[in-house]
């Protein structure tokens, strides 16, 4: 079957000689090498059930809350909470962190280093995936309130920041986490600390002031405020703002999602492994 | 193997120090300056009093321990060693992976770690270990490889070249052994690198497919490609290398054209020892070393046309006839088995004791 392709014999071409190689922009290439890697990222994931389910199935559900809130901005904020912890943990934190132990565990992380790939363009590729699975779905989020009387954002542009923040947090996270990660399995494990941490800070609104207090230090407690406040124009005792006023609200989240980041990052930084371990 | 003729074969050669280089123990010494797009000329790869250490403090095991090693453009070396020799270590340092604890690297007339970028875009590389996404076919994976060279050649002139033509739709996870290496070789080879350091490319590989692999380096050697390989089949360095080096504990060791590897053991002739009437028959000394082996006579002799005549001309005026006799230069594999037992001699406890030069007995 083989020996058909076989000959012709192809002579291979001889190398390109550095002088005649096309030169290129460093940044056209980053870019068009992150896109090959996201593109193969994305056909992976739709190729696995689990990273299928959890990247583009688990991530719609809580928008029945948006759905059937009726209109009511106290109970579609509080469903917002849940929408956006769902569509960054599951499709970004949880995405990002089997796919780069399942890639560490097949050696293609180790492979892929030895080419012309940068180490940030390997991370965004796996990251870029999840990122856009979370900003439709929060933009899908606002198109379903909008007919039940929702508003549209007060502040637009920090309802796109929350969104890219939280996913760029949550992802250093999952480099980390990565970093204690056996296998792919082990991750349903190792991935709790950070879910349970996430899913706490949206319980703040709903508890009692000294509880609250604490817990709006949490990086999804600050992630929360920034939804109510962007899309909502909802402080944080329940009075609205508009547009000029979301900003102000917006500082103190603000700099505790930057504090966690900062946190994650050099986290991740100092854990990073790229092969498993000998 | 023909153009070895022209290389004089006295004398063995070992790391090619340059003048000047003796007792020259780090880095800064060497005055290159590098150009942005490296130098066209020069050796492709030149490595100078390598080390690399692994771990650190009581954990810390050194893997290179000073190694010298260059490599001609547009040649073959073949890095030969036992396991464990730091084959793999030292590759990793050249392809950039890993930074030399110290010594210098040069690839191309460049730092492979200062300037990434332009090496990557001139070099290939081969694992040991293939890593591959086991979900994606053999052509998303090659497509996905040309997505991150800088001009790739067509995937399916890279497919045909390693003969995967047939296989393009098969899921990477379905494919044999063999047929996973020659699709990483594939992806090795698809940015057309001028310099490819492949980590035991034939490893796993058939008879048959290791042939077409071979093949496969001619090719891409005669169009001009440098090839740095580690590899374990003997004849694979015999049949690509022009020049060899083998390793022992972090070092090169022996290093040189096949023939003059070959040429730095004696060459042997044994025959059954003859029996006279008084026993056995005792060969005069023909000036080479002497031994007996069970019921065999061996001789070992640097100049095997002078003994083997000398020897001859004794049988004849004696009118002795040597039964089953035998003459041979020493081969690859008894050198490297010779490196390997006085590694193994030197022991773990003391690995730098191997002598890093030839020793003079033998002339
Ligand atoms: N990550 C590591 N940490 C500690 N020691 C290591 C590590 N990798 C390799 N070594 C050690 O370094 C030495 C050289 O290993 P290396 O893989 O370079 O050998 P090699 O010549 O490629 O062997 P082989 O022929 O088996 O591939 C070995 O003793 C090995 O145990
Ligand atoms: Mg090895």
């Amino acid at each position: 079957m083989t020996t058909d392709t076989l000959s012709p014999r192809t002579t291979p071409t001889p190398p390109t000689p550095p002088s005649s190689r096309p030169s290129t922009s460093p940044w056209r290439d980053g870019v068009r090498r992150t896109r090959a890697l996201s593109g193969a990222n994305v056909r992976l994931m739709r190729r696995n059930r689990l990273t299928t389910l959890y990247a583009f199935v688990v991530p719609l559900t809580p928008l029945v809350l948006i759905a059937f809130a009726d209109g009511s901005t106290a109970a579609a904020a509080a469903g917002a909470g849940s929408v956006l912890l769902l569509a960054l943990v599951f499709p970004v934190y949880y995405t990002v962190l089997s796919m780069l132990v399942t890639r560490r565990d097949e050696l293609v992380l180790k492979r892929l280093r030895t080419g012309e790939v940068r180490d940030r363009e390997v991370v965004a590729s796996l990251a870029l995936p999840g990122t856009v699975v979370a900003a439709v779905v929060m933009a899908v989020a606002v198109a379903i309130g909008l007919p039940t009387g929702l508003p549209f954002p007060t502040n637009l542009p920090l309802y796109v920041v929350t969104v890219l923040a939280g996913a760029g947090m949550f992802t250093a996270f999952a480099l980390w986490t990565a970093s204690f990660t056996r296998t792919a399995e082990n991750a349903q494990i190792t991935s709790m600390p950070v879910i349970l941490l996430a899913s706490a800070g949206t319980l703040a609104p709903s508890l009692p002031d000294r509880a609250a207090e604490v817990l709006s230090w949490t990086p999804m407690a600050a992630l929360d405020t920034l939804q109510r406040v962007a899309w909502f124009g909802l402080d944080t005792d329940g009075g609205s703002v508009g547009f000029a006023g979301s900003w102000a609200e917006a500082g103190q989240p603000l700099v505790v999602l930057a504090v966690w980041s900062v946190l994650a990052v050099d986290l991740a930084r100092r854990t990073m492994r790229w092969e498993p371990r000998s | 193997m023909t153009d070895v003729m022209e290389t004089s074969c006295d004398g063995v050669l070992l790391q090619p120090l340059r003048p000047g280089d003796a007792g020259a123990m780090s880095t800064t010494t060497l005055p290159h300056t590098p150009s942005p797009l490296g130098s066209d000329t020069g050796a492709a790869v030149r490595l100078n009093e390598l080390r690399r250490t692994y771990g650190t403090g009581a954990d810390a095991y050194e893997a290179v321990r000073g190694l010298d090693l260059e490599v001609e453009r547009g040649s073959v070396l073949a890095l030969l060693g036992v396991n464990g020799a730091g084959k793999t270590s030292t590759l990793e340092v050249v392809e950039g992976l890993a930074p030399a604890t110290s010594g210098s690297v040069e690839v191309l007339g460049l730092d492979p770690v200062e300037d990434r970028a332009a090496v990557r875009r001139r070099t290939g590389v081969l694992l040991q270990h293939s890593g591959f996404a086991a979900d994606l076919t053999v052509t998303e994976t090659v497509e996905l490889w040309a997505g991150l060279v800088t001009d790739a050649r067509p995937v399916e002139e890279a497919l045909a070249e390693v003969d995967l033509g047939g296989r393009a739709d098969v899921a990477v996870r379905d494919l044999s052994g063999g047929e996973q290496r020659r699709l990483d070789l594939a992806c090795s080879l698809l940015g057309r690198p001028e310099l490819v350091m492949l980590d035991e490319p034939t490893t796993g590989l058939d008879p048959e497919s290791r042939r077409r692999v071979w093949a496969l380096l001619q090719r891409l050697r005669d169009a001009g490609t440098t090839i740095l390989l580690t590899t374990h089949y003997l004849e694979e360095a015999e049949v690509l290398a022009d020049r060899i080096a083998i390793m022992a504990a972090g070092r090169v060791v022996r290093e040189g054209t096949p023939d003059e590897l070959a040429a730095s053991l004696p060459a042997t002739i044994s025959f059954t020892t003859p029996r006279g009437p008084d026993g056995p028959v005792v060969v005069p000394p023909l000036g080479a070393g002497r031994r007996t082996d069970r019921d065999r006579t061996v001789v070992e002799t640097d100049d095997l046309q002078v003994t083997l005549t000398s020897l001859l001309t004794w049988a004849a005026h004696e009118g002795i006839r040597l039964e089953a006799l035998d003459a041979r230069q020493a081969t690859l594999e008894s050198v490297f088995l010779d490196v390997a037992r006085v590694a193994a001699d030197a022991g773990e406890t003391h690995p730098s004791t191997y002598p890093a030069s030839q020793p003079e007995d033998l002339r």
